[in-house]
C-alpha cells in the first residue's frame, strides 16, 4: 500500500503577503492586479467568506468585498518561498511531482523506515514549512494521488487529514461527483442527469450500467469513485517530459504579446530541468488556439541542453515557423526527450563553448538565494513588473498568474 | 585462371580479409577480395577505401589471371574442406570454381576490372620499425581514441616524430588523453604529425599480434599511410585535419601525487563501479593522510566503498572520475606500481609509471 501526500499552501500569495506585511494580518486581503481589468491571483481566507476566489475578475471581487486590501502581486517572493518550501519537502523523499508553485505530491512510501508514520510526515512537514517559512500549509494523506488531494483540500486551512485505506470507500462516498478528478462542469450535469450526485452513487452502480452509458469513462469513474488511482508520483526527474504552460484570459494574436511569455516559459523549464539534473533533445511549442484546436509544433537538437535561452530560441522559430491560423488561449513550452547530463564528465579541450552552462550556474545560484525574479530578461521581467506593458498585460489577462506559477501538469 | 593453393593459406589471407570488407556496403564489390594469380604466386586484396591489405601467398598457378570472391562465403568455405589443398579456377560471367577432393563450389564473383585501386604507395619513404614497439605504442594509445563520429580528427591516432629519433603517438577523446614517445629512428619526412584511423590501426594490430617479432616498415606518403612486412603490404588512408594541441592539456606536475600498487587499484575500481550511477561508472577518489578511498552513491540500488592504504600526504582532496577512464590506462601499465597525480576537483588527473613520463594518461575528472 502507498502513502502518498498531497501538500497544497493555504491562500499562498496572500499568505507571503500577510507575512511580509504584518498590519496585512487578519485582513481581508486580495493579490491582483489592474483593479478593472485583472483577475485576483490570491485572496486571503479572511476575504473568501464575501465569495472571493482565485481567478474571478478584479472588478467583481471588489463589489463583493469593497474592504478588501487589495496587494500587488511580488512573483519573485512567492518563488523564492516555494523554493524554500520545495527545499523541506526534500528533506523527506526524492519523490516528489510538483503541481504548481505551491502544490505537490509526494510519495513517503519508502521514507516511513526513516520518518514513521505518513500522518507524522506530513505534520513534521507542516511544522518546518511554519517554522522556517512561516507560512500555512495543509495536507491530505491517502494511498492514491487523487484521495490525497481531495482530503488536502478538506483540511484546508492549516490543516491535515489522513484517509486510511480502508475508509477510502466511505471517505468518498460522501463527496459530490465534481470532487473527482476529469469531472467537470459539463461531465456533472451529466452525471446528474443519470442520477449521479455523490461519488457513492457512483460506487453503487454497477460497472457495467456506468460503461454502457458514459464509455471508458464510465469504467474510470467507477474505478476512481472505489478509491483505485494507481497513477505513480513522478519526479521531474524520471518523467518522460517537462513543461510550462500558460492559458491567457483573453486571446492573444499579437506575436509581440506572446514572445515574452515562450521566453519566460522557456527559462522556467530550462530551470526545471537543471534542478532534475537533465537535458532535452526535443523543443516542443503548444498551441490552443481561440476554437480550442491543440496544435503542437516540434524540433530536435543536435545536442541536449538545458539552457532557457536555447529552448526560447528553438520555441520562438517554431512560432514563427508557421502564421497563426487563429488567437491563442494557451502557449506551452515543454522539453520532451530528457536525458541525464551524462556530462558530468569534463572535457579535455574546452569544449565547443557552452558558456551558458557558467552563466547558468550562476544565474541559479541568484535565484537560489535572492529568489527567481532578482535576475530575468528585459522582455520577461516587464512581464512580471508591468511597466510599459500595461496594455499588453490587459490583452493577456490572467496569464500573468500562471507566469509565476510552475507549469500546471494535466492530470493525465 | 587457375592455381592450387593450400587452404590453410587460403585461409589466413581471407582472415586478415574479414575486418575490412565492408558487409553492409553500398559497393557490392567491397564485399569481395581481388585475387590476383602470377608465375611468382596469387597475391589477395582486401580494401574499403579506407584500408586495404595486399598479401602474397605461394601457390601453384597454371594459368595467370585474376578475379573476384566474396570475402565471407569463400572464408567460411575454406574452413570446411575436406582436403588440405584446393584448386581455383576461373569460369566464365566471373563465376569461380573451388575444388578440394571432392568437393566442388561454384561462386558467384564480380569482374576485376570493377575492383578498386589502392592508393599509390610509391612514393612513401619507408622506415624500418620494430614490430614490438610500434605494437606497444598502439596498445597503449589506441583505447583513448574517439568513437564519436562527428568528431571526426579525434578517430584516430596521432603519429608525430620527435627529435632524437623518437615518435610520439596521442590519443584523445576529449575527456582522456594518452600519449607514448617510443625510439622509432628513420627519417619519416613528415611535417609536424599525421593522423592515423581507427580502423587502419586495428588491423594493423592484428597484422603485428600475428608474429610480432617479424621485420616491419612503416612509412607516409601524401595522405596515405603504408606498413609493410615480408609477404604483406597495408595501405591507409589518414585523416586529413588538424589534431588538437595536446600539450596544452597535459599538466606539468600535479600538486598532490600518489603511489598506488597498480592491480589492486584497478580491482576495486571495477568492483566499486558497479553500484556507479547509470552506466556512468562514475566513482569517487578521496584523498587523505595515507589513505585512498574509492566510492559510489546509486539511489535506486545502493553505495560502495574500498579503502587503499597508500603514501599520501597531500592535501584532503575528493574528486569523481570515470572508473573505465583509469582502468583502461592501469590495465596497460606493466609497473607493479603507477603514481596518480591530481591538481584540484576540477583539473585532469595524470597516470604514469613511478618516474616514467615515456607514458602518460590524461583524464578529465567528473562532476560529483
Amino acid at each position: 500500500m502507498r502513502a502518498i501526500l498531497h501538500v497544497d499552501m493555504d491562500a499562498f500569495y496572500a499568505s507571503v503577503e500577510q507575512r511580509d506585511r504584518p498590519e496585512l494580518r487578519g485582513q481581508p486581503v486580495i493579490v491582483g492586479g489592474h483593479p478593472r481589468r485583472g483577475v485576483v491571483l490570491a485572496a486571503s481566507y479572511e476575504v473568501r467568506p464575501f465569495g472571493v476566489r482565485s481567478a474571478i475578475p478584479m472588478a467583481r471581487a471588489l463589489k463583493l468585498a469593497p474592504t478588501a486590501v487589495v496587494v500587488p502581486p511580488r512573483f519573485a517572493a512567492y518563488a523564492e518561498a516555494s523554493e524554500q518550501v520545495f527545499a523541506i519537502l526534500e528533506r523527506y523523499t526524492p519523490l516528489i511531482e510538483p503541481l504548481s508553485l505551491d502544490e505537490a505530491f509526494l510519495d513517503v512510501t519508502a521514507s516511513q523506515a526513516l520518518f514513521g508514520p505518513p500522518a507524522e510526515i506530513a505534520t513534521r512537514l507542516r511544522r518546518e514549512i511554519a517554522a522556517e517559512v512561516r507560512l500555512p500549509a495543509s495536507a491530505g494523506i491517502a494511498s492514491s494521488k487523487f484521495v490525497a488531494k481531495i482530503a488536502s483540500d478538506l483540511a484546508k486551512p492549516d490543516g491535515q487529514r489522513e484517509v486510511p485505506p480502508e475508509q477510502t470507500r466511505e471517505f468518498l462516498a460522501a463527496l459530490p461527483v465534481s470532487r473527482l478528478w476529469g469531472v467537470g462542469p459539463k461531465l456533472e450535469e451529466r452525471l446528474h442527469r443519470l442520477g449521479l450526485r455523490l461519488v457513492g452513487d457512483l460506487a453503487s452502480r454497477d460497472e457495467g450500467w456506468l460503461t454502457a452509458r458514459l464509455g471508458d469513462l464510465g469504467a474510470h469513474l467507477a474505478a476512481l469513485a472505489r478509491g483505485e488511482d494507481d497513477r505513480p508520483v513522478i519526479p521531474d526527474r524520471s518523467s518522460k517530459s517537462i513543461g510550462a504552460e500558460d492559458t491567457f484570459e483573453e486571446d492573444v494574436a499579437d506575436l509581440e504579446v506572446l514572445r515574452p511569455r515562450l521566453h519566460a516559459q522557456a527559462l522556467r523549464v530550462a530551470r526545471r530541468l537543471r534542478k532534475a539534473g537533465l537535458r532535452t533533445r526535443v523543443v516542443q511549442l503548444k498551441l490552443k488556439l481561440e476554437d480550442f484546436t491543440l496544435q503542437t509544433r516540434r524540433c530536435t537538437l543536435e545536442r541536449p541542453t538545458d539552457d532557457g535561452q536555447e529552448l526560447y530560441r528553438h520555441a520562438l522559430a517554431l512560432l514563427e515557423r508557421a502564421p497563426l491560423p487563429r488567437p491563442v488561449r494557451l502557449t506551452g513550452v515543454s522539453a520532451q526527450e530528457l536525458d541525464e547530463v551524462g556530462e558530468a564528465q569534463l572535457g579535455l579541450f574546452g569544449e565547443p563553448p557552452r558558456r551558458s552552462e557558467a552563466l547558468n550556474r550562476a544565474l541559479d545560484a541568484i535565484a537560489d538565494r535572492f529568489g527567481r525574479g532578482a535576475v530575468a530578461p528585459a522582455d520577461v521581467l516587464s512581464l512580471e513588473e508591468g511597466e510599459p506593458v500595461d496594455e499588453l498585460r490587459a490583452r493577456a489577462g490572467a496569464s500573468r498568474l500562471d507566469l509565476a506559477a510552475e507549469p500546471k501538469r494535466s492530470p493525465s | 585462371m587457375e592455381f592450387r593453393i593450400a587452404a590453410e593459406e587460403l585461409k589466413r589471407a581471407l582472415y586478415r580479409a574479414q575486418g575490412i570488407v565492408e558487409r553492409k556496403t553500398t559497393m557490392p564489390i567491397l564485399s569481395n577480395v581481388l585475387v590476383n594469380a602470377t608465375k611468382s604466386g596469387v597475391q589477395i586484396t582486401a580494401f574499403d577505401l579506407d584500408v586495404g591489405i595486399v598479401s602474397e601467398h605461394p601457390a601453384e598457378v597454371t594459368k595467370p589471371g585474376s578475379l573476384t570472391l566474396s570475402a565471407k562465403t569463400v572464408f567460411d568455405i575454406v574452413q570446411n574442406l575436406p582436403e588440405p589443398q584446393v584448386t581455383v579456377r576461373k569460369l566464365p560471367n566471373q563465376y569461380a570454381e573451388l575444388q578440394s577432393g571432392s568437393a566442388h563450389f561454384k561462386i558467384v564473383g564480380m569482374s576485376p576490372e570493377e575492383y578498386p585501386k589502392l592508393p599509390k604507395e610509391e612514393s612513401a619513404s619507408l622506415v624500418s620499425v620494430p614490430g614490438p614497439v610500434l605494437l606497444e605504442m598502439i596498445r597503449k594509445t589506441a583505447f583513448a581514441i574517439s568513437t564519436d563520429e562527428t568528431r571526426y580528427i579525434l578517430n584516430g591516432v596521432f603519429f608525430e616524430p620527435r627529435e632524437g629519433g623518437k615518435v610520439r603517438m596521442v590519443a584523445t577523446d576529449g575527456h582522456r588523453l594518452a600519449l607514448v614517445e617510443r625510439e622509432l629512428a628513420g627519417d619519416f619526412k613528415l611535417k609536424g604529425g599525421v593522423i592515423i584511423p581507427r580502423k587502419g590501426l586495428h588491423e594493423l594490430r592484428r597484422l603485428l599480434d600475428e608474429a610480432p617479432d617479424a621485420e616491419c616498415a612503416l612509412g607516409f606518403a601524401e595522405n596515405s599511410a603504408l606498413f609493410r612486412k615480408p609477404g604483406l603490404t597495408m595501405v591507409m588512408r589518414l585523416i586529413d585535419g588538424q589534431f588538437p594541441e595536446y600539450q596544452r592539456v597535459i599538466p606539468k606536475e600535479g600538486e598532490r601525487k600518489v603511489r598506488i600498487p597498480r592491480v589492486r587499484f584497478i580491482e576495486a575500481l571495477k568492483r566499486i563501479a558497479l553500484l556507479s550511477v547509470d552506466k556512468s561508472n562514475a566513482v569517487k577518489i578521496g584523498l587523505t593522510s595515507n589513505q585512498l578511498r574509492i566510492s559510489s552513491q546509486n539511489p535506486d540500488l545502493g553505495e560502495a566503498k574500498d579503502d587503499l592504504d597508500v603514501h599520501y600526504d597531500g592535501g584532503d582532496i575528493t574528486i569523481g572520475f570515470n572508473a573505465r577512464y583509469l582502468t583502461d590506462v592501469l590495465s596497460v601499465l606493466e609497473t607493479d606500481e603507477v603514481s596518480f597525480e591530481l591538481g584540484d576537483d576540477h583539473s585532469p588527473g595524470v597516470v604514469h609509471a613511478p618516474g616514467d613520463r615515456t607514458y602518460t594518461a590524461v583524464v578529465m575528472p567528473m562532476r560529483v
